[in-house]
C-alpha cells in the first residue's frame, strides 16, 4: 500500500517537474530519431552504396532497446544521486518505506517505463520478427537492465562527477551487443558476462532455450550482485 | 602561477574521478570498432569519432563538475580567494582539453591512419573542446541537478550537431561554416583528408575568436548566474 501511494506521489512529482517529465519521455525522442533513420537512411545508404543493412537488423534493434533502457537507468541513477546529495534519500529511508523500499520504488518506476518503451519499440520498428514470448522476455530483461544501470551509477558513484564518469563508461557496455560482428574470440568470451551481448543473441536466436536461459541468468545475477553490494555498502 | 596551480588541481581531481581511466576504456572500445572498418569508411569515421567524443567531452563533464563544486561550497570560497573567475574557468577548459587531446591522439595513433596532420589535430581538438566546455558552463546556469543540465544540453546539441550534416554537401552548404561546430568539424576533417593551409588558418582563427567570445560570456554568466545567482 505504501509503495502504491509513493508510486502515485512520484508520478505527481514528475508531472509537476517539467524537467523530469521531459527526461522520462526522452526515449520517445530517441525512438522517433531511429524510426526516421530506418525510413530514410537505410534506403539512402542502400541506394548510394549498395550496402544492405538488413543482415545487421538484430544488432540495430538490440542497440535501440539498450539505448532506451540505459538512458532511463542513467536518469534514475542521477535522480537518486541528487536525492542522496540533498539528503532526501536519508529522509525517505527513515519513513515506513525503508531503505529497500526506497530502492524498489525508484528502480521499479524506471523499469516499468523501460517495459513501456520496449513495447513501443516493438510496435514501431519492423526490423525484426520475434515470437510473443521472446518479446515478453526482452521487455522483462530491459526492465532489469534499466535497474542494473541505475544501481551501477547510484551504488558505484560517490558524487555527481563520478556518476558522469560511470555513465560515460557504461556507454561502452553497448559494444558487447555487437561483439559477434568483430569475430574476436576473446572479446566474444568476455561479452558472455555482460547483459548487452545476450539481448542481441536473444533477438538473433529467439527459439534457443539455452540463449534465453543464459540471458535471464546473466541479468538476474548482475542485479542480485548489485543489490547485495548496495546493501553491504549502505550498512 | 595561480592558473597553473588551478590546472594541476583540476587534473588531480579528474584523475581521482576516473576521467583518464574511463577514456582508456572508451579509446579501446573505439579502436576495436575502427579496426574492423575498411580504409574508405575509416577516413570518414575517424574524424567523426574524434569530433563527437573526445572533443565534446567537456560539455558532458563540466555540468557535473560545477554542480558538485557548488554543492561543496567551493564556488562560495572562490569569491574570497585571489583566483579570478576567468582563471577558474580557463583552468577547467584547459584541464578538460588535455583529456580531449590525449584521447584524440590515442585514438588516431592506434588507428594507424596513413596521413595525419598531428599539429592540426591538437589545435582543432583544443579549439573544439574549448567551445563545448564554455558552452557547458553557460548551460549550467540555473541548473540544480545533473538531469536538469542534461536536458538543457539537448537543444544546444541539436543546434550544434544537426548543421554538421551540411558537410555532406548541397547548394550553399558552405554557409553553415559560420556555425562553430561545422567549422570545427571541417578543420577536423582536414586533419585526416588534407586541407589548404589558408583554409585551415582561417578556420582556426575563426574558432579562436569564437572561443574568446564564449569565454567572455561564460565568465559573465558564471559570476552572475552561478556564483552570485543574481
Amino acid at each position: 500500500m505504501i509503495q502504491i501511494t509513493l508510486f502515485r506521489n512520484d508520478i505527481k512529482q514528475i508531472l509537476r517537474d517539467p524537467v523530469m517529465a521531459m527526461l522520462l519521455v526522452a526515449p520517445l525522442l530517441l525512438i522517433s530519431v531511429f524510426k526516421i533513420l530506418e525510413v530514410f537512411l537505410i534506403p539512402f545508404v542502400a541506394l548510394k552504396t549498395g550496402f544492405d543493412v538488413m543482415p545487421y537488423a538484430p544488432c540495430i534493434f538490440s542497440f535501440i532497446l539498450l539505448m532506451n533502457s540505459g538512458m532511463l537507468g542513467i536518469v534514475t541513477g542521477f535522480m537518486m544521486l541528487d536525492e542522496r546529495d540533498g539528503n532526501i534519500a536519508q529522509l525517505l529511508e527513515i519513513t515506513p518505506m525503508g531503505r529497500s523500499g526506497y530502492l524498489i520504488n525508484r528502480l521499479s518506476f524506471a523499469s516499468i517505463l523501460s517495459v513501456l518503451y520496449c513495447v513501443v519499440s516493438f510496435a514501431v520498428f519492423g526490423l525484426v520478427n520475434l515470437p510473443f514470448y521472446s518479446k515478453m522476455l526482452l521487455c522483462f530483461l530491459s526492465a532489469i537492465y534499466t535497474a542494473i544501470i541505475g544501481l551501477l551509477i547510484f551504488s558505484g558513484a560517490d558524487d555527481k562527477v563520478k556518476g558522469l564518469t560511470y555513465a560515460k563508461g557504461l556507454n561502452a557496455l553497448v559494444l558487447f551487443a555487437f561483439t559477434d560482428l568483430f569475430a574476436l574470440s576473446w572479446l566474444t568470451f568476455l561479452s558472455w558476462f555482460f547483459p548487452p551481448y545476450w539481448i542481441t543473441m536473444m533477438i538473433k536466436s529467439p527459439q534457443s532455450f539455452f540463449v534465453n536461459s543464459l540471458a535471464f541468468i546473466i541479468h538476474v545475477v548482475w542485479l542480485g550482485v548489485l543489490i547485495f553490494r548496495y546493501g553491504r555498502r549502505e550498512s | 602561477m595561480r592558473l597553473q596551480h588551478a590546472i594541476l588541481a583540476d587534473m588531480r581531481f579528474q584523475i581521482k574521478h576516473g576521467f583518464y581511466l574511463v577514456y582508456v576504456i572508451i579509446t579501446i572500445m573505439y579502436l576495436i570498432i575502427l579496426s574492423f572498418l575498411p580504409e574508405n569508411i575509416l577516413s570518414v569515421a575517424l574524424p567523426l569519432v574524434v569530433f563527437s567524443d573526445p572533443s565534446v567531452l567537456g560539455l558532458f563533464f563540466i555540468g557535473g563538475i560545477i554542480l558538485l563544486e557548488k554543492g561543496q561550497g567551493v564556488l562560495t570560497v572562490l569569491v574570497v580567494t585571489p583566483l579570478l573567475s576567468i582563471e577558474y574557468i580557463l583552468s577547467k577548459v584547459i584541464s578538460l582539453a588535455i583529456v580531449s587531446v590525449a584521447a584524440a591522439l590515442a585514438i588516431t595513433w592506434f588507428s594507424y591512419f596513413p596521413s595525419v596532420n598531428w599539429v592540426l589535430l591538437i589545435v582543432s581538438t583544443i579549439l573544439t573542446s574549448g567551445i563545448f566546455t564554455l558552452l557547458g558552463i553557460m548551460i549550467n546556469a540555473g541548473c540544480n541537478t545533473v538531469n536538469q543540465y542534461m536536458l538543457k544540453t539537448i537543444p544546444y546539441m541539436l543546434l550544434f550537431i544537426l548543421p554538421c550534416f551540411a558537410l555532406i554537401g548541397f547548394p550553399y552548404s558552405w554557409l553553415f561554416t559560420i556555425i562553430p561546430s561545422v567549422a570545427a568539424l571541417k578543420l577536423m576533417m582536414g586533419v585526416y583528408h588534407g586541407i589548404l593551409w589558408y583554409e585551415a588558418a582561417a578556420l582556426a582563427v575563426y574558432l579562436v575568436i569564437i572561443n574568446y567570445i564564449l569565454l567572455r560570456v561564460a565568465v559573465r554568466v558564471f559570476e552572475n548566474k552561478i556564483v552570485y545567482q543574481d
